[in-house]
């Protein structure tokens, strides 16, 4: 079962390589804009920390691990993540996500592995750069246990990102048209990029509990400064789990749910 | 085709934008929605200027700016990039161009049709402004008001003429998204949209003059905030309309060449 | 009305090869290929004529109505189409041609109907009254009323496709281009696009040239068929004519009393099907009387029917003759 599951991810994988090798201009500039995301994540940085040593109890430098995380993750959402279920939109208004279910394998796995951007793996490099340089100027590394748990933290926020998707995507179902959904996501995804305490009141409940950003970039970047509490990162594991469970039964009510669109 | 057929028919087109618009109203809320990067930004610069101002930009400074960004945003929002791409690789571009009317009429028209929509978003956000933040939310003076429409005006012009030119690239290569990905990622750094320009280092402050960005958004928030006096958002001004200029040129430039093209290869 | 000489059309296209390393060789040296779509074609169209394009899939048939509708510029030859070039695209040009095409829509997806007539009004400055009055003849005839009050999304295709042709045809178009107007459409509808397509003709003595896959919009629309193959004319004129050329013989089509073997059909002719009490033979043109009064002599026949092939068989003999032409040309050549 799992073997098979293996073999198919290999084949979805393979074909989105082909595909993205067909764009020459594509390519090319695909590789420019990661670099270009990362000027701009880095450049509000710049322009805040003018003349101030800390923001919110983040130096420059501890917020730049922030930002190394948000390069990550958005390595990870746009690479892996948001191609494929941007197609599950596409099926839903096209009234071809019927072909999808009648294959014999499951539904979620089948629309969640139909594309890949391989070159988005460039965001993850630019994040390990971050990450050196950050340390560097902190004249200090990480701690090995901190390290740890930044990688456990790795897990966890891929995972979040993913059922927060499948969350988004399961709003299609019960919405006509919501091609833009990428669009809502990746703004509030933007948030990230900060150091989670520098949203005060209703915003910080909402990135916290609501849509846990915080978990995603500001705990990893705790972790590696050896400044999160253990039951932080417990929290962090089982918030993650139970986003995940939350999602798949709320796809799994979406697809009951589904019925095709006439044409 | 004569200008005369085009500016008789603009009113219909126009019309008829808005009441696709309408029909559009879920997904429209969505985009204004998605439109979170402004408030984002509130927070963040808040936060900064909690213990002392930033520049002349105290917490109060930063919100009415903010909030401006967000209306001015709403108001010269254009996205013909994304249905010239679409409509090129659709290959439905055809039907357009059986018209006796440049399908750029058409996307303007389209794109100004939804502009009454966000103005109802626009104007309740700047109302909250004045309650927050004072007078200084909106212009002081009466020659702020005008100036502003212009400044919107021309903040529009250079987004959707800038969107034009990067859509027709599409005739030219396999997609132009991404082009317009690049043109997004300079559009978030110089165009004032996550800080005020003059909070910039002093290098890229007078950068900022000569590249179009800022006038597509910091302008007019600028002069919706009263941050400049009049001979300076004069000067800014007329800086803004050579953009518009230039960009009007190059973007006609670019799509006639690229419908040559298009009738050369194909669709 | 349409004149076309020596029309040429070539593309320079990228070869994509299959596998990821031919693919990723591909991002630094492409090779390009260059495809003849028209290879040479020329021909006069009359006012008032319904003329169908004929070929196989790639034939280059939609291309030479981009061609003649001013979407693509020829790679050489001469067209014009009521005394203009259609790739200066003039605005008098565009506003007395339509190009419709069965698989790309016009009409605003979310909006009715009338929206879309409304801004074809606008765009091609019909004046109000002449609008009204097409509009009242459009609606009439294809019976529309229900439908153009109604979002296009949820019209059917069939009645999608009325709405869009009534859209194309708001300002009164003197050439009417169809490519594939009936396609994916169910039969009675077909009919009904048909019957209203030449009644246009008629009406406003429209010129027409129409592409299909159904074989029956052709033989019921178009008197004159031009045939496209690998972008080359190898046929025009009369449709009956191109029938008689091709398969010259007849079809008879006898219904019998009573079941008969196989053995009494077979020296009658070349037996193209059997079933128990139906026969269908085909004999040269010069014997079909001859048939005849043999089977009624030797066969317990109640019926008889004599027919030409039906056109796709007609069609499909054609190009395969075509193909086996040009295969033997082709050797030798070599």
């Amino acid at each position: 079962m799992l073997r098979r599951y293996l073999r198919l991810f290999g084949v979805q994988l393979r074909s989105s390589s082909l595909l993205a090798m067909q764009y020459r201009g594509d390519f090319l500039l695909e590789g420019l804009i990661s670099i270009f995301w990362t000027f701009t994540a880095l450049a509000p940085l710049f322009v805040v920390y003018q003349g101030r040593k800390a923001i919110a109890g983040w130096s420059f430098e501890e917020a730049l691990l922030v930002v190394g995380w948000f390069t990550l993750l958005q390595g990870v959402l746009e690479g892996a993540i948001t191609p494929s279920l941007n197609g599950v939109v596409d099926h839903i208004r096209k009234g071809t996500l019927d072909f999808v279910l009648l294959k014999p394998a499951d539904a979620q796995f089948l629309v969640s592995t139909t594309r890949f951007l391989p070159w988005r793996a460039t965001n993850i490099l630019t994040g390990m750069v971050i990450f050196i340089y950050a340390f560097h100027q902190m004249g200090r590394g990480p701690s090995l246990p901190g390290l740890l748990a930044a990688l456990v933290l790795l897990g966890t926020s891929t995972l979040l990102l993913y059922s927060m998707w499948i969350l988004t995507v399961s709003a299609a179902f019960f919405v006509v048209r919501v091609d833009n959904l990428t669009y809502f996501f990746q703004s509030i995804f933007d948030a990230a990029r900060w150091p989670s305490s520098v949203f005060k009141g209703a915003l910080s409940v909402v990135f916290t509990f609501i849509i846990p950003l915080a978990l995603m970039t500001t705990f990893p970047a705790q972790a590696m400064l050896g400044r999160l509490p253990l039951q932080a990162l417990v929290a962090a594991v089982a918030g993650a789990i139970a986003f995940a469970f939350l999602s798949r039964k709320v796809w799994l009510r979406s697809i009951g749910h589904y019925t095709s669109a006439s044409s | 085709m004569s200008l005369r057929t085009a500016a008789r028919a603009f009113p219909t087109l126009v019309r008829i934008g808005f009441s696709e618009a309408l029909a559009y109203r879920a997904e429209l809320l969505i985009w204004v929605l998605s439109t979170t990067m402004p408030f984002i930004m509130m927070a963040l610069w808040t936060a900064v200027a909690r213990d002392a101002p930033v520049g002349r930009y105290g917490q109060e400074g930063f919100v009415g700016y903010f909030l401006a960004t967000f209306v001015v945003r709403q108001l010269t929002g254009a996205w013909a990039a994304w249905q010239i791409n679409f409509e090129v690789r659709q290959g439905t571009l055809a039907m357009r161009l059986l018209r006796p009317i440049s399908p750029i009429w058409s996307y303007a028209a389209e794109n100004l049709g939804a502009v009454p929509m966000r103005f109802l978003v626009g104007v309740p956000v700047a109302i909250i402004s004045v309650l927050v933040v004072g007078p200084d939310a909106v212009p002081r003076q009466w020659w702020g008001w005008p100036l502003l429409a212009l400044a919107l005006l021309g903040g529009w012009l250079i987004t959707f003429l800038a969107n034009v030119a990067i859509g027709t690239m599409a005739l030219y290569m396999e997609s132009s998204q991404k082009l317009m990905d690049v043109w997004l990622v300079l559009f978030f750094v110089f165009s004032g949209y996550m800080y005020p320009v003059e909070l910039l280092p002093p290098v890229m402050r007078s950068l900022v003059d000569w590249l179009p960005f800022r006038y597509q958004i910091g302008l007019g928030a600028e002069v919706m905030t009263n941050a400049h006096s009049l001979p300076t958002a004069l000067k800014l001004l007329a800086g803004q309309w050579l953009w518009v200029l230039g960009m009007g040129a190059l973007a006609v430039g670019l799509w006639r060449r690229g419908l040559r093209r298009f009738a050369a290869y194909g669709g | 009305m349409i004149s076309v000489r020596g029309l040429r059309k070539h593309y320079k296209v990228h070869k994509r090869p299959p596998g990821l390393k031919a693919a990723f060789r591909s991002l630094f040296h492409r090779d390009y290929t260059t495809v003849k779509a028209v290879d040479g074609i020329s021909f006069e169209i009359h006012p008032g004529e319904r003329v169908g394009f004929l070929g196989p899939n790639g034939a280059g048939k939609t291309t030479t109505l981009k061609v003649l509708s001013g979407l693509l510029h020829p790679s050489e030859g001469e067209v014009t189409v009521d005394g203009h070039v259609p790739r200066h695209r003039e605005a008098a040009f565009l506003k007395k041609i339509m190009l419709v095409m069965g698989q790309k829509q016009q009409l605003l997806w979310d909006l009715p109907p009338a929206e879309t007539f409304e801004l074809n009004r606008a765009i091609y400055d019909v004046p109000p009254e002449q609008y009204k009055q097409t509009l009242d003849e459009l609606v009439t005839l294809l019976e529309l009323e229900e439908l153009i009050q109604k979002p296009t999304r949820q019209l059917s295709l069939g009645e999608r496709m009325k709405c869009e042709l009534a859209a194309a045809l708001i300002h009164r178009p003197k050439v009417l281009f169809l490519d594939e107007p009936t396609i994916g459409l169910d039969v009675s509808m077909q009919a009904t696009m048909r019957t209203f397509i030449k009644s246009y003709n008629e009406r406003h003595g429209a010129t027409l040239i129409l592409t299909s896959h159904y074989m029956d919009d052709v033989a019921a629309l178009c008197p004159r068929v031009i045939v496209i193959d690998k972008g080359l004319l190898s046929y025009d004129g009369g449709l009956e004519a191109l029938v008689q050329r091709v398969r010259p013989e007849k079809r008879v089509v006898f219904r019998l009393d009573q079941p008969v073997e196989a053995e009494r059909l077979t020296p009658l002719g070349r037996v193209v099907s059997h079933e128990p009490t139906t026969a269908v033979l085909q004999v040269p043109p010069e014997a079909v009387s001859a048939t005849i009064s043999r089977a009624l002599a030797n066969l317990p026949v109640t019926d008889l029917t004599v027919e030409n092939a039906p056109l796709e068989e007609v069609m499909s003999e054609l190009f395969s003759e075509n193909k086996a032409r040009r295969a033997a040309a082709a050797e030798v050549g070599a």
